[in-house]
């Protein structure tokens, strides 16, 4: 009986701490800053590389990445762009809503193991679609830079995002 | 060391011509572990891709949606996982991506295909490596394409490195 009470106290109380945004909350040109950064380690990057059968030696093999020019291993580009990605979802896709694709993405410099990288984008389009009256499309431009402010990916992203109604 | 013993003969530059279609020799079932662990490493925070109990209880009515799905940079990442020893063994540089899109969900225990047609090939401006631009396929064991996009590469030319 005192279980079941201090358990209906708390939950009771709790207040809900929402993350995310909604499909109202991107006006065209808002500049989202995301959190947090990340320094990509050789054993993510080795990790990512190994799982997802990226069998390019520069990605895994130091000797042969120095070999090419190399100062150390070569983060795989595919996990420099999951890691910026990453990055901002809180801000731009965890409200809800299927990815559908990526435009225009280019990689300006290698990101090396030990770098750290940051996100940044602006809504460049956000549109209510007939099919589905609950969500709107939205398009970001992303950047993600390296510790030294150099941009290191840039790209366009297209959401279906829900609305908050 | 000598990079052209480590890598194979049959995939340099000079090797590609436009027009022509792979199917690349392994398929790869996406597992629990590969989408979990991941989506938390890139700290994804979309719940759809690590939290069971939401989706279920939350299905929207969109189809596919009512359990996990698998985060799509995994998606793509592994389509051109399964296309990178043929297409990217030989690659000093990736330059970019383009026109991805995301067909169908991926759920844990689907298996991936993946296709690479050669869409074009450009001087790279140096003598050692030329551009070249695929267009990569990823199709599931229904044989639904679920993911397509382009990707761009500086390829090591054969007549530089071929013995290096």
């Amino acid at each position: 009986m005192t279980e079941t009470k201090e358990a209906d106290d708390f939950r009771a109380r709790a207040k809900d701490w929402p993350r995310g945004n909604r499909y109202e909350d991107f006006t065209v040109g808002r500049v989202f800053k995301h959190h947090w950064g990340r320094t990509i380690t050789e054993a993510d990057s080795v990790l990512f590389t190994t799982l997802t059968l990226g069998y390019n030696p520069i990605y895994f093999n130091a000797d042969y990445a120095q070999a090419h020019g190399h100062p150390r291993l070569v983060v795989n580009p595919l996990l420099v762009f999951n890691t910026v990605f990453g990055l901002t979802v809180e801000d731009l896709s965890e409200g809800g809503g299927p990815f559908l694709g990526v435009d225009a993405l280019s990689y300006p410099k290698p990101v090396y193991v030990g770098d750290t990288v940051y996100a940044e984008s602006e809504v460049i389009s956000a549109r209510e679609t007939e099919s589905r009256p609950d969500y709107g499309i939205v398009t970001w431009h992303t950047i993600g830079r390296n510790q030294d402010d150099e941009t290191i990916i840039d790209y366009t992203r297209t959401n279906l995002v829900r609305k908050r109604t | 060391m000598k990079a052209s013993e480590l890598t194979s003969a049959n995939n340099y530059f000079e090797d590609f011509e436009v027009g022509a279609i792979y199917k690349h020799a392994r398929g790869k079932t996406v597992t629990e572990m590969d989408n979990v662990m991941i989506t938390n490493m890139v700290m994804n925070t979309a719940e759809g891709h690590f939290n069971e109990d939401l989706m279920q209880r939350a299905a929207r009515g969109i189809p596919g949606f009512d359990t996990r799905i698998v985060f799509g940079g995994i998606n793509l990442s592994m389509v051109i996982g399964l296309a990178g020893q043929d297409t990217g063994e030989q690659v000093l540089e990736e330059l970019g991506m383009d026109k991805i899109r995301l067909k169908a969900p991926v759920h844990h225990g689907d298996t991936l295909y993946a296709y690479s047609e050669v869409l074009a090939k450009e001087d790279g401006g140096r003598d050692d490596a030329g551009v070249i631009t695929f267009k990569h396929y990823g199709v599931n064991q229904k044989d639904v394409v679920i993911y397509e996009g382009e990707r761009r590469a500086l390829m090591k030319r054969r007549s530089h490195w071929g013995d290096k």
